[in-house]
């Protein structure tokens, strides 16, 4: 193998693929990049066998052939190198890139010896613009849960249903719905690993270029053009969400995202070292009251609102308001609430594409 | 900044603890026979194969009863010993009403076990008059008022406080201060000193530290290098070198509560498992209640009639006090591990606590309010009408005790070795 082709060409390659690389790993293999160079093109494949990523460049290619060579240090190697044309060539399972006057021989790996990625036939069944698929995730992926106590709760739920697409996460204690429209008469429920959206949401552009995403019972495949993502999707049944999700409510209050955004992070900051996140929100006719206090101190913030209906006191981790907050894209937003033992809804005052449903903390009088 | 060259400390241990006790009660219920004159030990009944001396009364040391030993044993040494089984409630009173005279003395005072008390008597000789004088004076009230007697040993910490009253017993009152170290600890057998176990006394008798004066004057670099850590804290202990503050009640965290039973016969069905597990559960989760906690872990342990112990463990969504929560969890943890041989010994623990104040609600959440209000409704009839007053069906004609609360156990946080839990 032999190719020629520009530093930054191959080191943003190294980039996308490396999302990809497994760190802790007992198969060696897997720490690796398998570039493959044929016809004037190079292919960048990284797996850990969960998620896999390949993406193409071109390149000059003088010779082909492939070769795996480690992600961490192939990856350090050409982001110093000087920017200008690289030659990269193998000899038997020693790898060597030139570089100006610099020139590195390294160990690298039989490409035999990695694993393939799983092949799917690309039939196209969603197609949706780069932007919309990163805000969809951005929306949702922070209600996943963190921990695998439930492990299908660490993914997020990839449903169609009668020309909507809805991505759907929850953690037990929150949970949150993005929902689009698609032009696709398919209907599907999948669950995603919350991992794989996350990488792909730093490989995807603010464009409104096309992903292409594919289906099989097992994996999903996401087109990007140069670069294809497939995930292992999660076993299992993702819990029916929308029984969860409450139609009625006694309460409805309407008020502006950041100050209100603003006072619970204000609050947080004593809720914070009390270690429970603890705020209170004592809701009258004029404004939410938001408290919250610990040894080291207490405060009082007011926060003006519309209201429909009586008045409630309720307890929330500031937690899961600030992440809701921080990511809705509407200036003004509707609190609904029912007692104070029940979820919380948040909806955007706009638009109805977006549900975000936070459980309360119950608090307890030990007499 | 506290002087800590300068407290007094004063360790308080019930003489024969239990045995003691349950003397008393006897003798205030209209027995004749006071259990600590006759050769008597408490241990669990023989039926029951929970069959060891816990306590022994002086008549019956006598004869060579040691603590721990087989109760079959005990009665080869003594064909007439009499055989009491054990009434932790009636310990934990006893120990209360200990705790609460040991209070009106000093604001400080650490319950370390069951029997043993540590008070700060730092600065209260204003109020209640040298050390010494109101050790006698707490000493003589607690046998006058609760019937039983203690040793009060008196120090510059805890660990001397504790040495003095090891000292010599029944119903005395030592000191150890520092000047005194060498003369009265000193020449003591290296095991008496407090944390050196078996398995120390074996490893610092073959360096020729027979002594505690040995121990207190070996250099500290060659325990070290021996023990490590411990090496310079029995260093230390030997030469009567101990900081740590007399820890109250307040600032004990509980780390983890449980329970485990030697059942009276081998478990080898699931449905027996479960109602040992449910008995257990009731009573760990009312204990857990009772310090307003919740738990996010469950542990199961099981041992097997050949003695071989393991143990499963489990980690739930949302924190709980709930007891069929918990039981729950415990008959999935029993479920999944059990290998189907004959069980002798099955134990329940809840570990990794947190307030009940407040919890976060979560949709897997069904009817907390509900099966709250019915814990607390059964908690309150219990506490007034006593554990059997209202019970599970499933307990009836079953061989199984409805609550068990066999060997109870405890963890608290801890700074230092001093504080922690003994268990006698």
């Amino acid at each position: 193998m032999k190719f020629y082709c520009e530093k930054d060409i191959i080191q943003n390659a190294i980039n996308t693929v490396q999302k990809a690389t497994s760190t802790k790993t007992t198969y060696p293999i897997l720490e690796g990049i398998l570039i493959d160079a044929k016809d004037n093109t190079l292919k960048f494949t990284a797996t850990d066998l969960d998620l896999g990523i390949e993406t193409y460049i071109n390149a000059n290619v003088a010779e082909e052939g492939s070769i795996v060579v480690k992600s961490s240090l192939f990856g350090e190697i050409i982001r110093k190198l000087p920017d200008d044309t690289v030659m990269i060539e193998t000899n038997g399972d020693n790898i060597i890139i030139k570089c100006q006057k610099s020139e590195f021989t390294l160990v690298g790996n039989n490409y035999e010896e990695f694993p393939k990625l799983p092949t799917i036939n690309e039939n196209s069944m969603y197609e949706i613009s780069q932007d919309v698929l990163k805000n969809m995730i951005r929306q949702t992926i922070f209600a996943t849960a963190q921990d695998e106590t439930r492990p299908i709760l660490t993914g997020v739920l990839f449903e169609v249903k009668d020309g909507k697409l809805s991505f759907v996460a929850l953690d037990g204690y929150r949970l949150a719905v993005k929902s689009c429209e698609i032009n696709s008469k398919n209907n599907i429920s999948a669950v995603i690993p919350g991992k794989t959206l996350n990488e792909i949401s730093k490989i995807l552009e603010i464009s409104d270029e096309k992903v292409k995403i594919t289906f099989t019972p097992n994996h999903i495949l996401f087109n990007l053009g140069n670069t294809k993502i497939i995930s292992r999707l999660l076993d299992g049944e993702f819990i029916n969400y929308r029984q969860i999700i409450p139609d009625e409510y006694n309460l409805r209050a309407k008020v502006k995202t950041n100050k209100l955004l603003d006072s619970i992070e204000r609050a947080s900051l004593l809720a914070r070292e009390g270690k429970t996140n603890l705020i209170k929100f004592n809701i009258l006719d004029k404004q939410i009251i938001v408290t919250s206090n610990s040894q080291m101190g207490k405060v009082n913030e007011e926060v003006e609102i519309e209201l429909e209906g009586q008045g409630i006191k309720i307890a929330f981790n500031s937690k899961y308001f600030i992440d809701v907050l921080r990511t809705i894209d509407s200036e003004e937003i509707y609190l609904e609430f029912s007692t104070s033992v029940s979820p919380c809804l948040v909806k955007k005052a706009d638009s109805n594409d977006y549900i975000y449903l936070v459980l309360p903390v119950r608090l307890v009088d030990n007499d | 900044m506290i002087d800590y060259g300068n407290r007094t400390i004063m360790h308080i241990d019930v003489n024969s603890a239990f045995l003691s006790w349950s003397a008393v009660y006897e003798l205030q219920r209209g027995s004749k026979v006071d259990l600590r004159e006759i050769p008597s030990v408490i241990g669990g009944s023989k039926e029951d194969r929970k069959g060891i001396v816990l306590a022994k009364s002086t008549p019956a040391k006598k004869y060579g009863v040691q603590t721990g030993e087989a109760l079959w044993e005990a009665k080869r040494k003594c064909p007439e010993l009499i055989i009491v089984p054990p009434n932790f409630n009636l310990y934990t009173k006893y120990s209360n009403a200990l705790y609460e005279l040991l209070h009106e003395y000093s604001p400080k005072v650490q319950r370390f076990s069951i029997d043993e008390c540590f008070i700060d008597y730092t600065g209260m000789e204003k109020n209640y008059g040298k050390p010494v004088e109101m050790a006698y004076k707490i000493k003589d009230r607690i046998k006058n008022e609760l019937g039983f007697t203690v040793n009060i040993g008196i120090g510059r910490n805890k660990l001397t406080a504790k040495m003095a009253g090891d000292l010599k017993k029944p119903d005395m009152v030592h000191t150890i201060y520092p000047e005194e170290i060498p003369q009265k600890m000193w020449p003591l057998d290296v095991k008496k000193l407090f944390m050196v176990g078996r398995k120390t006394e074996k490893k610092l008798k073959e360096m020729n530290i027979i002594t505690i004066g040995d121990l207190a004057n070996t250099d500290v670099g060659i325990l070290t290098n021996k023990l490590k850590s411990f090496g310079k804290l029995i260093w230390e202990y030997a030469n009567g070198i101990d900081n740590s503050p007399v820890q109250t009640q307040e600032n004990i965290i509980t780390k983890s509560i449980g329970n485990s039973t030697t059942t009276k016969f081998d478990v080898e069905d699931y449905i027996t498992a479960h109602k040992v597990l449910l008995a257990l559960v009731e009573s760990v989760a009312q204990r857990l209640r009772a310090t307003n906690s919740c738990c996010r872990l469950v542990t199961v342990e099981l041992k097997s009639s050949e003695f071989l112990s393991y143990s499963h463990q489990k980690k739930l969504f949302t924190p709980t006090n709930i007891t069929c929560e918990i039981y729950k969890a415990a008959k999935e943890l029993f479920d999944e591990m059990w290998k189907k041989e004959k069980i002798r010994q099955i134990g329940v623990r809840v570990s990794d606590l947190c307030s009940d104040e407040f919890i976060q609600t979560s949709i897997y959440d069904n009817d907390i309010d509900k099966k709250q209000a019915l814990d607390k409704t059964i908690d309150d009839i219990r506490n007034r009408y006593g554990k059997s007053s209202v019970f599970r069906a499933v307990f009836v004609d079953s061989g199984v005790p409805e609550i068990e609360s066999g060997t109870e156990t405890e963890d608290y946080s801890t700074a230092n070795q001093l504080s922690q839990i003994k268990s006698k």
